[in-house]
């Protein structure tokens, strides 16, 4: 690794993490201060729910009316959308931009013919995107703590609380090594912020898809926000191995054959 | 030679199934100003980009200093200087941050002036953004990170692109004093006069082949020029009988061009007692000359 390359690629991007630790802060904050209100009025809102098709509450993460009665459960509905979609499109814009970003601004002619490897270029690339994901994380998870902390009305278990933020951890560091290998299969160097965008998206979208309708449940098995565990209220709330097998394996495969390939990737600017 | 610092053997590079270069071979001693010329396309480029690790090589080899340029890449950048074509910068970087940043990836101590000295020389504002500079500025400070860290090698693509008249001067002076005290250069471009003010020697390249490496003396012996006569009266250009023309293209309008290799003198006492409008005699472009000394 080059520290001189580590700590000028830290110091541009801090502004974004910043921005994105404050968006995703804000929205966790806003929406679990909605818990006390819910849970006062929750007779109107469970006679509202009974009209609402299944299907529906499905879509936004609601198996089950009584999960969202404690404070942990109805963190964990949110967090699905807060932490582990805009998680992940921080993570795949921001590691699809760390390599290419080089090319389409005419740098990377710069950088690559400074005394440094490839692969220290590659590993201190990895190390920024890394250490970023890892503090927007660990950032927005105890914003999520503090704010179940203020608002909950019963005791809550923190290691569900932890094994759903190490599902978060793992399903935004998996969108993080998709965006650094498709930055450098990419062709032909242009930013493709909107379409890794597009991959979190439609990830989603099947994911929720599957939920929904049964004739479609097995295509939720292409979306990797099938593999996060999100019943927090079950006593047996665990990670499963096969879960941290599919979160580390893919990760370790798209990273290990991103870095074969840039190690011998032809720079053109 | 013993001890090339740049040694290129049976070099090729193709993309896909165009050529970019092919079998190329050549050898740079220590000390030499060596120019590498040939028309846009002609592979000067593809060769460079490979020398400095940007862009592997589909066969062949070479070495910088000894040192094969893609396993030991990290070490020859430490000893070598290069200054792009495009001279392109992090545009959000202020021109000193930048040179800071460049001059930290050679570990130099923070008393190390050469920033402060090359930017004098070139008239650098180091306290303007990357962002607000003009090309020719860009290209300055391009200069002057290739050479904070006083490299034994200068390798440069078309260094003068973008630069006015007065800072090329300055820029060949640079250059003349650096090689002076050991610096060896490599250096492409596209136009012949800058290669001949600085180089000993040159390789010539035409569609991805070296044709030619030739000293420079040899080379300004075989002076070409491209002559363009406009007559004022009408002339019978088949009687138009003058040794060392070629390509003789007879206008409309009593317009003559031709390539000349002869003596000036002899053709101004041609041309003395005819009426002419118009006499102009230029440079050729490099495709003239390789159509006219290298028959390929």
């Amino acid at each position: 690794m080059n520290g001189n390359l580590f700590l000028k690629e830290i110091r541009r991007n801090f502004f974004s993490l910043i921005l994105w630790i404050i968006i995703i802060t804000l929205f966790i904050s806003v929406t679990m201060s909605i818990y006390r209100t819910f849970l006062e009025n929750q007779s109107k809102i469970v006679g509202m729910l009974s009209i609402v098709p299944a299907g529906l509450l499905q879509f936004k993460g609601i198996s089950n009316f009584n999960d969202l009665l404690s404070a942990l459960g109805f963190y964990a509905v949110n967090n699905i959308i807060y932490m582990m979609v805009l998680g992940s499109i921080y993570s795949i814009v921001l590691s699809s931009n760390i390599l290419l970003k080089e090319e389409y601004d005419k740098t990377a002619e710069y950088l690559l013919t400074r005394p440094v490897t490839r692969s220290e270029v590659f590993l201190s690339k990895l190390t920024v995107v890394s250490v970023n994901v890892l503090l927007l994380n660990l950032v927005t998870m105890l914003a999520g703590f503090i704010c179940i902390e203020i608002f909950k009305t019963g005791s809550f278990s923190i290691k569900a609380f932890f094994i759903l933020s190490l599902y978060t951890l793992l399903l935004n560091i998996l969108f993080g090594s998709i965006g650094l290998f498709l930055s450098v299969i990419v062709k032909r160097a242009r930013p493709i912020t909107t379409f890794c965008i597009g991959i979190v998206l439609i990830m989603y979208f099947i994911y929720t898809l599957s939920k929904i309708t049964d004739s479609v449940a097995k295509i939720g098995y292409l979306s990797p926000f099938k593999y996060v565990n999100t019943n927090v209220l079950d006593p047996a709330y665990n990670i499963s191995p096969g879960n941290l097998l599919y979160f580390t394996g893919i990760t370790l495969m798209l990273t290990i054959i991103s870095y074969r390939l840039y190690l011998r990737k032809d720079i053109y600017t | 030679m013993q001890n090339p610092v740049i040694d290129i053997t049976d070099l090729s590079k193709f993309y896909g199934k165009s050529r970019g270069i092919e079998h190329v071979n050549l050898e740079i001693g220590e000390g030499e100003i060596f120019g590498f010329i040939g028309p846009n396309g002609a592979g000067k480029s593809t060769t460079i980009r490979i020398l400095m690790n940007l862009i592997f090589p589909t066969g062949g080899s070479a070495r910088i200093l000894g040192m094969d340029v893609i396993r030991q890449t990290k070490e020859i950048k430490q000893k070598v200087g290069y200054i792009p074509s495009d001279a392109n910068a992090y545009s959000s970087m202020d021109v000193n941050e930048f040179l800071e940043y460049s001059r930290r990836f050679y570990q130099l101590p923070d008393s190390n002036n050469s920033i402060i000295e090359l930017a004098g020389l070139f008239d650098l504002d180091l306290k303007r953004k990357i962002a607000d500079l003009s090309m020719g500025n860009r290209k300055k400070v391009s200069i002057v990170q290739s050479l904070i860290h006083k490299p034994g090698l200068l390798i440069m693509d078309e260094p003068t692109t973008g630069l006015d008249p007065l800072m090329q001067s300055v820029f060949f002076e640079l250059l003349r004093s650096e090689n002076q005290k050991g610096m060896t250069i490599f250096f492409s471009s596209h136009i012949l006069s800058e290669v001949q003010m600085l180089c000993k020697r040159v390789a010539i390249i035409k569609e991805g082949k070296i044709i030619q490496i030739e000293d420079i003396d040899n080379l300004r012996k075989k002076q070409l020029k491209k002559v363009f006569i406009e007559f004022g009266e009408d002339i019978d250009f088949a009687l138009f009988k003058i040794s060392g023309t070629k390509n003789l293209n007879a206008g409309p309008e009593n317009v003559l061009s031709f390539l000349y290799s002869g003596s000036v003198n002899e053709l101004v006492s041609y041309l003395w007692g005819k009426k002419i409008n118009n006499l102009i005699i230029e440079e050729p472009s490099l495709d003239e000359i390789f159509m006219h000394y290298y028959q390929i």
